[in-house]
């Protein structure tokens, strides 16, 4: 990103992550607007906020879909999928692209969302309301789904708040955080909507939890049509933002995502930091998989919803010598030939 | 049982795979496909080489002398940033999208003729 | 010598091992097409008409491959596998009267031979699962042995409360058995009433068990693609594992044949050939079969073996006791 100017990092920051790629142009510009000064036009603000909806409500649709097909479920996963597919039309409609969207500008947005557009919009949120509830109940009460997803990778509520889970993990534990609650960002603070959590702390509230996020967020999203402002979408800003530093956190699908970014003046920034919610949930997966069998380890990872590229790179620390260190490519393979050379035989 | 009256509604139902490529999918009037450039408008002023994020156009000199950009297809991310610094609507995104190509020069896309 | 000639086609082409291969292959479209159609997909749709030469195609695909052996395996085990795994219920298959007689002589107790050829099956995929000397394999292996001991029992006594019925252990008789005449108005009609008809219990409990002997959705656990792998099959390919997959192919037919024959009077029925009559009622079962893989998620396997022993074996075993008060009431 310190190699990018301003404007071209919005493009690069999008590609961190393919499926949650609006909370990070959203998280960045809302950081650069603030080193700026400035705040995007209420309209840009509704329209981010659309976007925003639009990407978390396929996100999770994709995730309760993967869910099924880890359990062995694939026709619940081709059903979901299929569904799906209204998602991607509507996002298409408004910014031109299916999954990355690259609607978001420094000071606004990029595409306008034009009153020919509302009428389509509303009937896939129509349609995507009815096929999420006969997914809800679907999920409440199929024998199978329930025998696979209940009592199962169980996080208590201390232990959720003790190691900082976040997101959809967290609430499904019973803790109430929710960054657009919390902290309202764009224009979730004028929009009506439920914070909606579970007590029963297993893969089933967790799934749940999202199940009804989509729901929520269809309903939002309504609001956000109904109360849209009228007014330009775009500032026109300097090219480069005044020295400082600033720091953001949105409502990614996945949890709380943290956008860090200082400016010296020049047109790149000087430094750029992104943590991303799977980071935040993985102390909390180490603590869920204890005790559990091997036939639950699917079912349980995919229950925080990994984003393997969102998440950092690993590092490797010696607890006793204190040494840290990292593994390229390369290397890890040759490390991996080795082992399996001298431990290969043995069947466990 | 919820999934029984569905995945019997389903059977005889049509499938909702698209037969491609007999049957293509229809695309929003937005859709960012591969450029098209038109040198008439172009004034040279470099400021689509400039912004690209994936670094993908190059600004060279043609045989009249002009500076006029050329769009490497293969590092393109089709954000349309290109068609929005614009200053004279010279680039303009259209809907094509069928890019694959067995080698890299077929990929890269000059309008007039480079100089050599 | 036209006798000797006569018994080798049965034996080899029909309606012996290359018809039941074929068959398999055929089975193996049905139920993809099936199961895509629930999903509201295509399924095959470009090799032959309508994706029908598909499952040859992925024969021939896999023939071609490189097939590679562990450095740690069992060489002799892991190459024996495979073979085991066609010539047990290909061998099985020959009992059951597809074409209106079966291809080797039946016997009082065939049926009591192909139950316990299951078994032996399910040693296979263990033995085919050990020597692959592959953590995985391990755990699909020891998976496939306990499903066999959820779903032998209960599969055991809805066959054996047929057979009670049918007063034989051969399964051609179960088969004509089903036959039933009646006078009506001085003349003498004969009806079909299957077993599947008289025991419902046990035919949707023989059902149930067979989904789980051959290893589908919902219990397909030990294959379970997103857990460990492939299971007992992860370090097969090339040759060795287009034949594993062959032999999926035949056990389908072998269940669905032992339950058409036993519980749908395979081959009787009126005007038609008999070879007719069974495939449509094969086909049917393969449908049922396709909708409960396209139905249900994968259970746990300690929640089949608690399942089974809690709810299947009941049911059987009541299914066996009424068959018994009706036989002796009547």
């Amino acid at each position: 990103m310190e190699f990018r100017t301003w404007v071209q990092g919005i493009f690069l920051v999008e590609r961190i992550c393919g499926i949650c790629n609006t909370p990070h142009t959203t998280c960045y510009v809302l950081t650069v607007e603030e080193l700026y000064g400035v705040e995007a036009p209420p309209r840009a603000q509704y329209i981010r906020t659309i976007i925003n909806e639009l990407n978390r409500i396929h996100s999770h649709l994709l995730w309760v879909g993967v869910l099924g097909m880890e359990i062995g479920f694939w026709s619940y996963f081709m059903y979901i999928w299929r569904d799906r597919e209204r998602v991607m039309d509507v996002v298409e409609l408004i910014t031109g692209n299916r999954v990355t969207t690259s609607a978001m500008l420094i000071g606004g947005v990029a595409y306008d969302i034009t009153p020919e557009m509302e009428g389509p919009i509303r009937r896939a949120m129509d349609y995507l309301e009815e096929r999420t509830k006969f997914y809800k109940k679907v999920f409440e009460t199929d024998p199978t789904i329930r025998a696979r997803t209940q009592d199962v990778g169980v996080l208590p509520t201390s232990v959720a708040i003790d190691l900082c889970a976040v997101g959809p993990t967290a609430r499904g534990s019973d803790v109430k955080s929710d960054v657009r609650v919390d902290e309202p960002y764009c224009a979730y603070g004028e929009v009506p909507f439920n914070l909606v959590t579970y007590p029963t702390c297993d893969v089933w509230a967790r799934a749940m939890v999202r199940i009804d996020e989509v729901l929520e967020s269809i309903n939002i999203i309504r609001g956000c049509l109904d109360k849209m402002p009228s007014g330009p979408i775009k500032l026109r800003l300097p090219r480069v933002p005044p020295p400082g530093e600033a720091m953001n956190r949105v409502e990614a699908p996945r949890g709380e995502l943290l956008h860090y970014c200082k400016s010296d003046g020049k047109e790149k920034p000087y430094r750029f930091k992104a943590r991303t919610p799977t980071l935040a949930n993985i102390p909390a997966l180490c603590e869920m998989l204890k005790g559990y069998y091997i036939a639950d380890i699917p079912a349980i990872i995919s229950s925080i919803d990994p984003c393997y590229c969102c998440t950092e790179r690993l590092i490797f620390r010696d607890i006793n010598s204190g040494k840290i260190w990292t593994m390229s490519y390369d290397e890890l393979r040759r490390y991996s030939l080795k082992w399996y050379k001298g431990n290969g035989g043995r069947r466990n | 049982m919820a999934m029984l009256r569905e995945i019997w509604k389903n059977f005889p139902r049509k499938p909702a795979t698209l037969k491609y490529p007999f049957e293509k999918l229809e695309l929003s009037e937005r859709y960012r496909g591969k450029q098209e450039f038109n040198p008439d408008l172009c004034v040279g002023c470099g400021l689509c080489a400039r912004e690209c994020p994936a670094l993908a156009i190059e600004m060279v000199v043609t045989e009249d002398g002009k500076k006029r950009p050329v769009f490497h297809l293969y590092r393109c991310i089709f954000c349309a940033q290109c068609e929005r610094i614009c200053p004279r609507g010279a680039i303009k995104l259209t809907k094509f999208y069928e890019l694959a190509a067995y080698n890299k020069e077929s990929l890269i896309m000059a309008t007039t003729k480079v100089k050599k | 010598m036209i006798d000797v000639l006569t018994a080798l086609f049965n034996l080899l082409i029909y309606p012996g091992l290359l018809f039941i291969s074929i068959l398999g292959l055929v089975y193996e479209w049905v139920d993809r097409k099936a199961v895509a159609r629930f999903q509201n997909r295509m399924g095959p749709f470009h090799t032959g008409p309508r994706g029908f030469l598909q499952p040859l195609a992925d024969f021939i695909k896999l023939m071609a491959k490189e097939d590679i052996t562990p450095a740690w395996a069992d060489k002799i085990l892991f190459a024996a596998a495979p073979l085991f795994a066609i010539v047990i219920p290909t061998f099985a298959t020959l009992y059951i009267p597809i074409a209106g007689k079966p291809v080797l002589p039946p016997f009082e107790g065939d049926l009591i031979l192909i139950i316990s050829l299951t078994t032996f099956f399910t040693i296979t995929a263990f033995i085919a699962g050990w020597s692959s000397m592959n953590r995985f394999s391990t755990i699909g292996a020891i998976r496939a042995g306990l499903q066999l001991l959820a779903f032998e029992i209960p599969m055991f006594i809805a066959v054996a409360s047929v057979a009670m019925s049918a007063n034989s252990l051969c399964i051609t008789t179960i088969a004509q058995k089903q036959i039933f005449e009646i006078q009506l108005a001085g003349t003498t009609y004969k009806i079909l009433l299957p077993y599947a008809l008289l025991q419902p219990l046990g035919f949707a409990v023989f059902l149930i068990a067979l989904q789980a002997e051959l290893e589908r959705v919902p219990f397909d656990i030990p294959e379970a693609e997103s857990e460990i792998v492939a299971g007992w099959l992860t370090e097969f390919s090339g040759k060795k594992l287009a034949f594993l997959r062959l032999s999926s192919d035949i056990r389908l037919v072998l269940g669905t044949a032992l339950a058409t024959a036993i519980f749908l009077g395979g081959g009787n029925g009126p005007i038609l050939p008999p070879i007719i009559w069974f495939l449509i009622k094969a086909t049917i079962i393969v449908i049922i079969s396709a909708m409960l893989r396209a139905l249900f998620a994968r259970i746990r396997i300690d929640q089949l073996v608690i399942g089974a022993w809690k709810y299947l074996i009941p049911l059987s075993l009541v299914q066996l006791v009424f068959t018994k008060l009706l036989m002796v009431v009547m």
